[in-house]
Order: structure tokens, then C-alpha cells, then sequence
């Protein structure tokens, strides 16, 4: 009975190492979806649902098509549509004529019914083993998020091409494999280490490098395939970027229930308050407090994504031209669809990208 | 004199005027706000019927990929700007402990408050019971922070909140029609909307009207689609007047929660007369880009490949709909069901 989810940028790591911990042998990790994938699934989604919908409807059909049978998804009860997704989706799949079982995650329930819906997709695993199995997920996506910031930082800089992809091609492998919570801390603390050792960087680049936060809708955000690998671009212009939303925050308890830390995403929601007092789905506040802290932090812009009909998304972009006027923090937002055309993309990236610089140029001179 | 001008200018300050957009949750409160900013003394201005000032209004100024309801309610907030020294718009998240509204509904007001900065005072009083949950005494703090604005005497404030609830459980009361009225209706007793036109027809179409009440209400965006069917001797029920047990039922057979709390009586009507076939045709009108819909619509159509129960249209509406297309579609759904008899 092989076990499939959707492909979710390195994320994709987090699901293996989940369902590994759980017990699961017959893991079948999701293709990365290509062009195909997404008019595959447009061809079978209904008309103005959001993109991730018609994405994720794609890989589930090539996987189903490549022989896996359990799907797994997120579910529940939520804002935004995206706990809708399964039911429609079983449809959808059903009337194709395939031969499946949904196994959906309620990601915003309840610690216990968490717990209990990871059972039911584990290897017969006791209570205590699931959760233990999620802290062990929960500390390797910590890691996992950590290379994926150096990764963003080196690549804008290297001065070989390609050399930090394949190191981080390699940790994120060894992260999943690693066995034991002490020999993964020992790795975590060489990550910094390897990749200053691996990558040489341009140092006179380092000192007037501009920097830009990625933000908006977490799928989007974070998956390259949809975004049309946002990061890289950026990279490939001299941007150093970093991943504003982080799915690792959402699923850390560890450092949730911890009152002597506060998670960058609660610094957000209270940043955001004045603006917009509440939560209204999607990653709204976040992203609203954001364009506040990265001031503070003193990076040069953001650039906010989400998919288009994204309902709590489009509050942001509606809030967030006061806020970024107010401090001075240049917004750049972008919708993105299946028929998101590359260069036009690249094109407003750029455009964004000149501005930064002319203006940091203005403020130094 | 002195005294007159004093009392002149006090009852000045008594009676402020507060703006209600006619738009989205008007249509589910309104019998609520209204009496209770009248209880309180309060002028309560609500914007017209959506008209052709209101809809351009809207397509001017309204972010470009909101729903089309959503938009009109820019447009009548826009309208009503300078007529009002207040208005009410409140960040409304939902009345069931799980089910939600929908998202927009809770951003509105700080949306409005951000792109018009000339805007008055917006009276927005958050209250979710799902998510936030809040109870009564989150209520009771909204209502006195609210009376407060319009009078300082709360036994007043209180009154006019009672007198606001018991109006808005009237209201509804006369909305949801009993399970023996639907009945009545099945027998062509008694019609629940407008009178059907017969023509040369003995019995008039049985055709359940589905869609948001903000969409079946407004007659310009459902492009008057009550009358037109009345006029060719339809007789309607809509989906806000169903008995709410039946849609419950309905809900209830999913193995799935439905939490967007104003479509389930749109999927539940829909099931109910898929199973029981017992009218004649199903028309679901749904708003462009609207997210709810967009599940609803796929689940409703999806659901009715399965059953043999009545044939289902689906209609999608925006701002560029055009009349003659739409009646069109419509008269060819009629023309069916007629053959299919």
C-alpha cells in the first residue's frame, strides 16, 4: 500500500521524515511536479479554485498513475479552503476511476486528535511512539529550515555555480537519514561550518548585497515548482533571500510551549495588530507584521506571493500598501497561477530588484 | 433660549447617523443592527438597492480580485461615505463553535479603514466564536462599547440589544419556513416567493433557487432572477428559506465537516432535493472567485452525477455578466425540464 502526499518544496523532506519515523516502509515520495503536472491538474479542477488545489490534484493523478494508493493531505477545520481540498479531490480522483483512500491530517485540531490521525496513517505505532515521532520530525525541520536559509544566503554569493545546490542536496539527505536526536545536533552544529568550508564566496559582494524576505501564502511561498523558484532568481540577480513563513514554527511544539522563546511568527501577529487586529487565515498577519519586523531588521524589501482567488491573501495585499508606506519597506506582490508567465515574472523581479539597489545606492551616497 | 440651543445641540449629538452598507452580512443581521442602532437613538442610513452608481463605484475602487460581492460592498460603502458620521461594519467570524464565515468578512473593515483613510469612523467590533472563541460576555462587552458610543444610559443599551435579538430570531423565524410548509409547497398550496405567472401552464415549475443570500437578495447582481422565473411561471423556493433540519440532516451524512458555515445550507439543499427528487429542477447561482463556491459548486455537480434525482444548472455571476447570455441559459434549462416531463 504504498503512501504518497503532495510535493511541498523542501517540506517534501519533513513528510519522509515523519512518515519514516512513523513506522512507514512503503513511502513513495511525491515526483516534482513540472508543467505537465499543473495542466494535468487544472484540467480537472474545478474553475476558480486556488492553485495549490489544481497542483496538488496533479501530483496526486501522476503518483496514483505511478502506482501509490494512500494519499495523505492536510484537513480540518480552517479558514481558508485548503481542509476542503480532500473531499473534492476524493471526487474528482473517484470519478477518474481510481483506487485510493484519502488519509487526511487535521493540522489545525486539537494536540490529541493530531496524535490520533497520525496514528492511523502510522505503522501500528502507540501513542507515545507518534509523538515522539513528531518531536523527532519537529527538531529535523529545524535543521532543515536552517540549511534552507544558508542555502538562500551562499547561492546568492558563490562564486563557483551550482556548489551550495549540491551541498544542500546532500545535508538534506543526511538530515532524513540520520538516526538519533544527538548525532543529528552534532550534524546541526557543522552545517554553518560546511558551508563556509565548501563555498567560496565573493567577499566584496557580501558587503553591499541587498536583501529581500519571500513571503505570502505558505504554499506557494515555499514550493520552487510554483513560484517558479522565486529564490533562485533572486539569487541568480545577487539577492540574498530568506524564507519569511516557516511551516517548522506551525509544527514545533517544542519551542511553542516553551515561554522563554517567542517564535518569529508570534512576534509578527502582534506587530500586525494595529493593522489587521486578528486572525483571518492564510499567513495575513504574518505577513503584515512582517513588512514591520524586516524593517526593523533592516532588509531592503519583501516580496509577497500567493496564488490568485487566495482569500486571505488578498486582505494582505489590500492592507499592505499602507503599511509599507507608513514604514518606508518596499512590497512586492505577485500572484501566481498555472499560467504565470516566466519572463514577465523575471522581468517585475528585476524591475523590484533595480529599485532596491538605486535606493540603497541613494542612502550610502 | 439658552437653554432651547442647549437642548437643540444635544439632541444633535443624540441622533448620529450610522452608515450600513446593504451588502454581504446585511442581509443575514439585518433585522439585528437596525433595530439596535434605532433602540439606541441612533439614525440608521442604509444604502439603497444596489443600483448603476453603486455597481460602477465598486468596479473603480474595489481591489480587482475580490468576489463580486465583495467589491459591491465597496461600492456601497463608498456610496454612503459622506452621509454618515459612522459605520458599521463588524469584523464578524462566526456563530458556531467549528463552522467559520467567510475570511474577507473579517478583514473588511480594517481593508476599508486602510484604503480609505477619509473614511468615518468605522464601528468594527470583532466576534468569532469559532477559533477566537467567544462567548456571551465578549457580546456583552461589543454591545456596551457600542451603546456607549450613542447613549450613556444602559439600561437603554441593554434594552435596545434585547429588543435587537428577539427581532433577529423573528426574523429568522419568519425566514425558515416548517417542514409542513415545504410540504404545502410540494403540493402547490401555497408559494413562498413571488407569485408564479402560470401562462398557459396548469402547474407551475418546482425549481429551488440556491446561492448566497447576499447574491439572491440583490437584484441587480442575480440580475432579478426571482422575477424572471415567476414570470415564466416558476415557482421558486431559495436555499435561505429551507427548514433548517433538513439541511442538518444533509450535513450531517458527510464524512467530512463542512466548516464554511453559509454555503452548508447552499450543499445541503442541493443534496436534500438530489436524494428526494421531488421538484423539478435545481438552479444554483454562484459568485466569481468567490472560495467557498468554488468547492461547493464542483461538490454540487459531482454529488448530482450520482443521484438521479432533478437536473442541476450552474451559474457563475460577475461584474461583465451579460443579461441576454444569462437569460438565455436559463430559458434552455426551462425548455429542458419541460421536455423532460
Amino acid at each position: 500500500m504504498p503512501f504518497t502526499y503532495p510535493h511541498f518544496g523542501s517540506l517534501t523532506y519533513v513528510f519522509e521524515i515523519l512518515l519514516t519515523e512513523l513506522g512507514r516502509t512503503d513511502i513513495m515520495l511525491p515526483k516534482e511536479p513540472s508543467r505537465k503536472t499543473s495542466e494535468l491538474g487544472s484540467r480537472y479542477s474545478p474553475e476558480f479554485v486556488c492553485t495549490p488545489f489544481k497542483l496538488t490534484l496533479g501530483t496526486f493523478i501522476e503518483m496514483l498513475e505511478l502506482g501509490a494508493d494512500q494519499l495523505g493531505i492536510g484537513g480540518g477545520n480552517m479558514y481558508c479552503r485548503f481542509g476542503l481540498y480532500w473531499p473534492v479531490q476524493r471526487l474528482i480522483l473517484e470519478d477518474l476511476g481510481y483506487d485510493f483512500e484519502f488519509y487526511p491530517i487535521p493540522i489545525f485540531d486539537k494536540p490529541l486528535n493530531l496524535v490520533k490521525s497520525l496514528q492511523a496513517v502510522g505503522n501500528n505505532c502507540t501513542v507515545w511512539e507518534t509523538i515522539k515521532a513528531f518531536r523527532t520530525t519537529w527538531i529535523k525541520t529545524r535543521y532543515i529550515e536552517l540549511v534552507d536559509e544558508l542555502h538562500f544566503k551562499y547561492r546568492a554569493l558563490e562564486l563557483e555555480p551550482n556548489q551550495a545546490d549540491r551541498l544542500v542536496k546532500k545535508l538534506h539527505r543526511e538530515i532524513v537519514e540520520i538516526k538519533g536526536l544527538g548525532n543529528l545536533r552534532r550534524l546541526g552544529k557543522q552545517i554553518p561550518e560546511k558551508f563556509e568550508n565548501t563555498i567560496e564566496i565573493d567577499k566584496e559582494k557580501r558587503k553591499n548585497a541587498i536583501r529581500i524576505g519571500v513571503c505570502g501564502e505558505i504554499y506557494v511561498a515555499l514550493e520552487p515548482v510554483l513560484n517558479l523558484d522565486v529564490h533562485r532568481k533572486l539569487n541568480d540577480l545577487g539577492v540574498i533571500t530568506t524564507n519569511c513563513v516557516s511551516f517548522g514554527m506551525l509544527i514545533d511544539f517544542g519551542r511553542k510551549i516553551n515561554p522563554f522563546i517567542r517564535l518569529p511568527y508570534q512576534k509578527a501577529r502582534k506587530a500586525a495588530k494595529p493593522y489587521i487586529g486578528q486572525r483571518c487565515g492564510g499567513e495575513t498577519q504574518e505577513n503584515i507584521g512582517d513588512i514591520i519586523l524586516y524593517k526593523k531588521k533592516n532588509w531592503d524589501g519583501l516580496v509577497h506571493l500567493y496564488p490568485f482567488t487566495c482569500m486571505p491573501e488578498i486582505i494582505t495585499r489590500s492592507i499592505a500598501p499602507e503599511v509599507s508606506k507608513k514604514y518606508d519597506m518596499p512590497f512586492l506582490s505577485l500572484v501566481i497561477d498555472e499560467h504565470t508567465g516566466e519572463t514577465g515574472y523575471l522581468t517585475r523581479l528585476e524591475a523590484f530588484v533595480d529599485l532596491l539597489r538605486r535606493k540603497k545606492e541613494k542612502m550610502i551616497g | 433660549m439658552i437653554y432651547e440651543s442647549e437642548h437643540k445641540g444635544a439632541k444633535m449629538r443624540m441622533k448620529k447617523k450610522v452608515g450600513i452598507p446593504r451588502a454581504l452580512l446585511y442581509y443575514k443581521f439585518e433585522a439585528l443592527w437596525t433595530t439596535f442602532f434605532k433602540e439606541l437613538g441612533a439614525t440608521v442610513i442604509i444604502s439603497p438597492d444596489t443600483n448603476k452608481t453603486i455597481k460602477d463605484l465598486a468596479v473603480r475602487y474595489a481591489p480587482d480580485e475580490d468576489c463580486y460581492s465583495t467589491k459591491l460592498y465597496f461600492g456601497h460603502a463608498i456610496f454612503l461615505k459622506d452621509k454618515v458620521d459612522y459605520f458599521f461594519i463588524p469584523r464578524f467570524g462566526s456563530d458556531h463553535e467549528v463552522n467559520v464565515g467567510c475570511p474577507k468578512f473579517i478583514g473588511l473593515a480594517q481593508v476599508l479603514d486602510s484604503l480609505f483613510p477619509d473614511f468615518p469612523e468605522i464601528i468594527m467590533p470583532y466576534y468569532s466564536k469559532a477559533k477566537a472563541n467567544h462567548g456571551k460576555r465578549r457580546l456583552i462587552r461589543i454591545i456596551f462599547e457600542i451603546g456607549f458610543k450613542f447613549t450613556l444610559n444602559p439600561v437603554k443599551i441593554l434594552r435596545a440589544a434585547r429588543r435587537a435579538i428577539k427581532a433577529h430570531r423573528e426574523h429568522e423565524k419568519n425566514l425558515y419556513i416548517s417542514e409542513s410548509k415545504l410540504e404545502k409547497w410540494l403540493q402547490s398550496k401555497v408559494s413562498l416567493n413571488i407569485k408564479p405567472n402560470l401562462g398557459n401552464r396548469n402547474e407551475p415549475l418546482k425549481i429551488a433557487l440556491v446561492g448566497h443570500r447576499y447574491l439572491l437578495n440583490d437584484n441587480l447582481s442575480n440580475l432579478n432572477i426571482k422575477e424572471s422565473l415567476a414570470e415564466k411561471g416558476v415557482d421558486v423556493i431559495t436555499s435561505e428559506q429551507m427548514p433548517r433540519r433538513l439541511i442538518e440532516d444533509q450535513m450531517n451524512k458527510l464524512d467530512y465537516n463542512m466548516y464554511f458555515d453559509y454555503v452548508r445550507e447552499l450543499l445541503g439543499t442541493i443534496m436534500y432535493f438530489q436524494e428526494n427528487n421531488i421538484i423539478d429542477g435545481i438552479l444554483q447561482l454562484a459568485v466569481f472567485s468567490c472560495g467557498p463556491d468554488s468547492i461547493i459548486l464542483e461538490l454540487a455537480s459531482r454529488y448530482s452525477q450520482r443521484t438521479s434525482g432533478p437536473p442541476l444548472l450552474q451559474l457563475v455571476i460577475d461584474e461583465l455578466t451579460s443579461e441576454v447570455g444569462f437569460s438565455t441559459r436559463l430559458e434552455a434549462f426551462l425548455d429542458m425540464i419541460e421536455r423532460r416531463n
